[in-house]
């Protein structure tokens, strides 16, 4: 619970005490103002010219204190009683069904309370007009919830009902819930099957052709249509069912990619540091498009036949928040410095920039004595 | 001189994969690595009955399959009548199926999509596993 919570609880304890203070207040002046005009009503209230009740119980002490403990426990716990019904109502005022029941109970059981308590006054002093005007309080206080309990009755079974029905309702909003998702698992599940169909289709078309440069068309495509349907596949697998895990989408993605790309004489390690982010489906496929094409062309230009080295794979946050840094490196022997990013008629780099316009991110190709390094900015919406 | 000329035959492959295209890639890529697809199938019942009839070299299971039983129940069918290398065929997540997988008896995993390399060495290493084990287990 909060303290705010609490604060409020305890303003609202003192409102509900404050006005029955002042009903009391106003009920002990009613009750002086008689006293004033008529001093006989008050002398006759606390008129003692009776016998006390020990007599009656000649003054035994073991039957005079057994009624005074008896009595006295009675109204204690009697209090207590409606002091945690009073607290309860006050504290629940807006949830509980039926405050002005629970009160009406407080109030009679105060008044039995009240009534045990003049009990034990009255075997020492006996104010038995006292006595008898409390009792008569309590039996009208007793009147009042007898008869109001029964209209209530109804309406108690009435909202024992509902609470059933919602309980239905909120069982049978749970199943649905539970239906859409397995059948939003089972949709992403079929879209990465069937694009992994197409894979093998385009695997086993380019079997029967012998030109190399047309092998290696269907393989760019492979690769391609294999980074759609990893995304299908994270998400089929993942606890959101429309947010991709990017550093795990991105390890899988890169380790396939190289993999597709090997060369058994001279290998290409792979490196990954990837920073965990969790992205939207709709971003993760043209991400993970780039990334392909980014990793693709590492593996072909870099490190031609006979050259081994290291691509380094990273997605890092920036200063920025929500933007982050995809980037790949190869250690390789470097692209063409007459290719230019904007205007390569490459299908590659093509998609990048076609990509990085889709997803508003920036992209540049950075050339040194250590490699060629590849960066895409991007935003990451929350 | 004589000399003992062994031909050693082509290792006999069965493959249990709900999707015939992509069984299809993988029997076009086994044959290349020169080995004999002996079937093809997509159901757990017709993979048990094949494998426990013909007792190929090796069988690769897919783990999703058509029908009642997934390719971890059929595995370990087969397992259970007839002792012969098995190696799943997975993606990358399917966490949940290859956990239970993994607590099976098998002699390695495939992931999809196939890479050449990867599938010779997780065949050549399950078969040798194989080996060692029958070598061990043959009665003196």
């Amino acid at each position: 619970m909060s303290s705010a919570g609490t604060g409020s609880d305890f303003f609202a304890l003192q409102g509900l005490l404050k006005r029955q203070l002042q009903l009391l207040l106003a009920a002990i002046l009613l009750v002086a103002a008689v006293f004033v005009v008529r001093p006989s009503v008050g002398a006759a209230l606390f008129s003692t010219r009776f016998l006390p009740h020990a007599f009656c119980y000649l003054q035994r002490p073991a039957l005079v204190w057994t009624h005074v403990t008896a009595d006295g426990l009675i109204a204690v716990s009697y209090l207590a009683i409606s002091v945690t019904l009073a607290y309860l109502v006050s504290r629940a005022r807006r949830d509980i069904p039926f405050p002005w029941m629970f009160l009406a109970f407080g109030l009679f059981i105060i008044a039995c309370g009240g009534t045990h308590l003049v009990e034990v006054l009255t075997i020492w002093i006996p104010v038995y007009v006292l006595s008898a005007a409390i009792k008569l309080f309590t039996a009208a206080a007793s009147i009042t919830t007898a008869i109001i309990l029964p209209f209530t009755v109804p309406r108690i079974l009435e909202l024992v009902q509902q609470a059933k029905v919602s309980e239905q309702i909120t069982a049978q909003l749970r199943a649905s819930e539970e239906r859409k998702e397995a059948l939003l698992r089972e949709v992403h599940h079929r879209v990465k099957n069937n694009l992994a169909v197409i894979c093998s289709l385009l695997h086993l078309q380019s079997i029967h052709t012998r030109d190399e440069k047309t092998v290696d068309t269907f393989c760019d495509m492979e690769t391609r249509i294999h980074s759609m349907a990893l995304v299908h596949e994270s998400l089929y697998s993942a606890e959101n069912l429309a947010r991709v895990d990017f550093a795990e989408y991105a390890k899988s993605l890169a380790e396939d990619v190289v993999a597709s790309y090997e060369k058994p004489t001279t290998p290409v390690r792979l490196q990954t540091d990837l920073e965990p982010v969790n992205i939207n489906a709709d971003l993760a496929l043209p991400c993970g498009l780039i990334l392909n094409e980014l990793i693709s062309n590492a593996c072909k230009h870099g490190f031609p036949e006979g050259v081994a080295g290291e691509i380094k794979v990273s997605v890092r946050s920036t200063s920025e928040p929500g933007r982050y840094t995809l980037s790949v490196h190869d250690d390789g022997i470097g692209i063409n410095p007459e290719i230019d990013v904007n205007t390569s008629k490459s299908l590659g780099l093509r998609l990048v920039r076609l990509l990085t316009q889709q997803i508003h991110g920036s992209f540049e190709l950075v050339r040194s004595e250590q490699g060629t390094s590849a960066r895409l900015d991007f935003r990451v919406d929350q | 001189m004589i000399q003992a000329v062994f031909i050693p035959r082509e290792p006999r492959v069965l493959i249990v994969e709900d999707e015939i295209l992509i069984a299809e890639e993988l029997r076009e890529r086994l044959a290349r690595l020169g080995y004999s697809v002996i079937a093809a199938v997509d159901s757990a019942d017709e993979g048990i009955g094949i494998a426990t009839r013909e007792v190929p070299d090796l069988v690769l299971m897919d783990i999703r399959l058509r029908g009642k039983k997934d390719g971890v129940e059929a595995a370990v069918e087969i397992r259970r009548q007839v002792d012969i290398p098995i190696v799943y065929l997975t993606a990358h997540s399917d966490n949940l199926t290859v956990e239970r997988a993994k607590k099976t008896d098998h002699d390695g995993f495939l992931l999809k999509p196939f890479h050449r390399r990867e599938l010779q060495s997780t065949i050549e290493v399950a078969m040798k596993r194989y080996a060692l084990r029958k070598g061990k287990t043959r009665p003196m």
